[in-house]
């Protein structure tokens, strides 16, 4: 069996005393596009920043067959992985080039300048909108810069933290279409979404988290006929408190 | 403090018997009497940066202000120094109120450089005013006497300063521990909640720069008649600069520390000046270098200031029990399902984008009306809009009848509308229950001067007492005592809504509660608000915590992308198609 990119193996993150994410295990094949999807609440950017290092976890993590557990954010990143967070995080004062170069910061001026034209050849987009301020870019146009800002890094694994957050359906759908294209560019995606449907779409297998825990896993088909996908985002009408 | 508090009153009487104990020279004591005026300056500030987080440079001006005053009326006018004390006082505080009046508003840095500005300003006013004796000064003050024995001795002036001090260090303290010093710590670390639960805080802004003026002014007329002569030098930015070094030294808002920092740079700066052209062999000036760098060090090594470091953080302040008074108000709350807050159109727009899109829906008394929605639907800055924190761009918010859209969050507190927060906004130097005690804010009346007085105790009995009630009804009784700081995730959203209820809402407005709590936090949670419910207190309930949400509430208003989507019971809501696409995504 072909070692998977990303595997993570009874993941806990704790916020103090108070365990929020709870014996997770989940893994990332190389080239495919993962997804996580829940409710708000569930723990999924929780997850994700202690992949990326953001938050201490307890529990494995191999990434391209090495343990990366004990290593600091900046040695994640360097190793190939890339965070696309919540609600973008730009440097809204910064022109959209700087805030693109930025996220080439660790590489040389010449790579960088490469991954650059790589980069605005995806987002043409951006290419037109250079030297305007990031924080006066349009909701879609923000998504597709912080996406660009992950690669330029040339991550081998994408993380994305609701890349759908406050767009309208038609620029949702625009944007998953750019993950689409990057997993045929040969970047693996791990995405974490509330929004199911736009998620299940694209992804090659998912997995359904709810209150810290991983309740369900399977190909797309499988999830989208699971009953307790609903449920798990508008509760089962038990009255349990 | 803790176990040191009882010898508070031993080590003021040991000070004040100093001079006469032979123990000392008269060099020491007026070098004693020189600090204990420093730290009235330095008391000033350690309760306007300190607590009030609002940083002055420019406090020696004020020392001026009451040196000047008491030096023109008795050298000009002919005035007795104990007529002019209050005079030199009031004339300080008034200018602090006209200069405090432009600058208190100033926010960030731009409040620390206005101070700047008219602390050099003041300086150049009082060398340039010819009926003030220009650069020169004026000379030739009297003497203090009392019963005709003039104070002239360093002996006699020392025992005059440090029970002037006593005093104020009694005053400030009483102030801290009440309710107006619980208004101004709140401010400093979260306007925000402090102005939910009804505290004004321009006003208290501006008296607590009064304040601290006012101890310089006293600090001014000291000084005035122990020197006997007046210039503009002592009362310039460098003068100015030092005062603030000594407050922050000493540690933010310790008052005891104020002394140990006026004494410490006082005596650094004196000894050094002596000490070191005898070391070094020359007379440069070595020893502002070596000052500055023992300055520097110390700031480095004792962050929170050198008081806490020896003698630990504060310990909270001990209230009695009132036996009488009710803690329960007798408020009417409106009849179960009588119309309490209605939201009619409410529209707020961001730049070009529409964050609240003409929304409506009611929420009355006696029930539990919950606010969902997806990531980013607007259900926060609804929240906003209501409690005043927000103002709408569109349509009204009424409460009871009355138009509150455009009206402040401490008019919300005050018709009765009380609130948690998404992310908990606690004062973490305060203990749980002084958290607790400043949603009663308004459920007390003591001014500053009753505080610094020590009159408003029985009021601050009472309000322990409801504080405490509350923290039995969330089941924090026993942290009560504790820092904020050794709370547990869960047991700080219980606080927030401890502190709601401690103003006694007609109306709760509560942001995503449940969020970080155990099953079982939970359910004692919603036990409470069933509790609430049956009283007729209205609930407005932002979750995301749907079995939380959807066992508790009346009804549902469900918002997506800033619009109402849908409205009912749990059951509709949950086989609504609009509200499953807003939480999954579209099928196309």
């Amino acid at each position: 069996m072909i070692q998977p990119l990303l595997q993570i193996d009874r993941i806990c993150v704790s916020y103090g005393d108070l365990e929020v994410v709870h014996d997770v295990s989940l893994s990332v094949a190389e080239g495919a596009v993962v997804t996580v999807i829940g409710a708000n609440g569930a723990g999924k950017s929780t997850l994700l920043n202690a992949l990326i290092g953001l938050n201490p976890s307890r529990g494995a993590i191999l990434f391209g067959g090495n343990s990366i557990s004990g290593n600091a954010l900046e040695q994640r990143v360097k190793s190939g992985l890339g965070l696309v967070p919540e609600r973008r995080e730009l440097f809204a004062d910064m022109s959209v080039l700087d805030n693109l170069l930025l996220g080439g910061f660790r590489r040389s001026r010449a790579e960088r300048n490469e991954t650059l034209e790589t980069v605005l050849q995806k987002f043409p987009r951006l290419r037109e909108r250079g030297r305007q301020l990031a924080g006066t870019l349009s909701g879609g146009e923000r998504q597709m810069l912080a996406m660009g800002r992950a690669l330029m890094a040339r991550p081998k694994l994408l993380m994305l933290d609701e890349p759908s957050l406050g767009l309208a359906p038609r620029i949702v759908r625009d944007v998953f279409e750019i993950l689409v294209e990057l997993r045929s560019s040969g970047v693996s995606i791990l995405l974490i979404e509330q929004n199911a449907r736009s998620a299940l779409k694209i992804a090659d297998f998912a997995y359904v988290m709810e209150l810290g825990r991983i309740t369900a896993s399977g190909t797309p088909a499988e999830i989208s006929a699971d009953t307790r996908l609903v449920e798990s985002y508008l509760g089962f009408g038990k009255n349990t408190y | 403090m803790g176990r040191y508090r009882n010898l508070a009153p031993v080590v003021a009487i040991a000070i004040l018997a100093l001079p006469f104990s032979g123990l000392i020279s008269d060099f020491w004591i007026s070098l004693l009497s020189n600090i204990g005026i420093a730290s009235l300056v330095a008391l000033g500030l350690v309760v306007l940066t300190g607590v009030g987080g609002m940083t002055s440079f420019g406090q020696a001006a004020f020392v001026g202000f009451g040196a000047y005053t008491t030096a023109v009326l008795t050298i000009q006018v002919g005035l007795s120094p104990w007529l002019t004390l209050p005079i030199s006082v009031i004339v300080t505080m008034v200018g602090a109120f006209l200069i405090g009046a432009v600058t208190v508003r100033l926010s960030g840095h731009y409040l620390p450089l206005g101070t700047i500005a008219w602390g050099i300003s003041f300086y150049y006013l009082f060398g340039n005013i010819a009926g003030l004796g220009g650069h020169d000064g004026l000379s030739g003050i009297p003497a203090l006497s009392i019963f005709g024995h003039k104070l002239l001795g360093s002996r006699d002036y020392f025992v005059v300063v440090w029970v002037i001090l006593v005093l104020a260090i009694v005053a400030t303290r009483n102030l801290m521990r009440g309710r107006m010093g619980r208004a101004v710590r709140a401010l400093h670390d979260s306007s925000l909640a402090a102005e939910a639960f009804g505290v004004q805080s321009a006003a208290i802004k501006l008296a607590v720069f009064v304040y601290a003026a006012m101890l310089a002014g006293v600090a001014g007329w000291l000084y005035a008649h122990f020197q006997r002569s007046v210039s503009p030098g002592p009362f310039g930015i460098t003068a100015g600069t030092e005062y603030l070094l000594m407050a922050i030294i000493g540690g933010p808002g310790r008052i005891y520390g104020a002394i140990m920092g006026a004494t410490l740079v006082i005596v650094l700066r004196d000894q050094l000046q002596s000490l070191l052209p005898w070391v070094v062999g020359s007379a440069g000036n070595f020893e502002a270098i070596v000052f500055g760098a023992i300055l520097v060090l110390l700031l480095r090594t004792a962050t929170d200031g050198l008081w806490s470091r020896i003698f630990g953080p504060p310990s909270p302040p001990q209230f009695g029990s009132s036996p009488d008074g009710p803690t329960e108000p007798s408020i009417e709350r409106p009849e179960p399902g009588s119309p309490l807050l209605e939201v009619r159109d409410l529209r707020k727009v961001f730049g070009g984008l529409v964050a609240v899109n003409d929304v409506n829906f009611s929420a009355p008394a006696g029930r539990i009306v919950g606010l969902i929605g997806p990531n980013g639907a607007g259900k926060s800055t609804t929240f906003n809009l209501i409690t005043g924190v927000l103002r709408p761009s569109g349509g009204s918010v009424l409460f009871r009848g009355e138009n509150v859209g455009t009206h402040t969050p401490q008019h919300m507190a005050r018709v009765g509308v009380s609130r948690s927060f998404q992310h908990a906004a606690v004062v973490p130097d305060m203990s749980v229950v002084e958290n607790v005690m400043l949603g009663a804010h308004l459920r007390g009346k003591a001014s500053m001067v009753s505080a610094t007085l020590g009159l408003d105790r029985a009021e601050e009995a009472r309000l322990f007492a409801i504080a405490k009630r509350q923290l039995e009804r969330t089941g924090l009784a026993g942290v009560a005592m504790a820092p904020v700081g050794s709370l547990s995730l869960g047991q700080l959203r219980l606080l927030e809504i401890a502190r709601a209820l401690a103003l006694a809402p007609v109306m709760l407005l509560l942001d995503e509660p449940a969020a970080g709590l155990r099953v079982g936090e939970k359910k004692e949670l919603a036990r409470l608000m069933r509790e609430l419910r049956q009283e007729g207190v209205g609930i407005l309930l932002v979750e995301h915590d749907m079995d939380f949400v959807m066992s508790l509430a009346d009804h549902l208003i469900v918002l997506d992308f800033g619009t109402g989507i849908a409205e009912g019971d749990a059951h509709a809501i949950r086989e609504n198609p609009r509200v499953i696409e807003a939480y999954l995504g579209g099928v196309e």
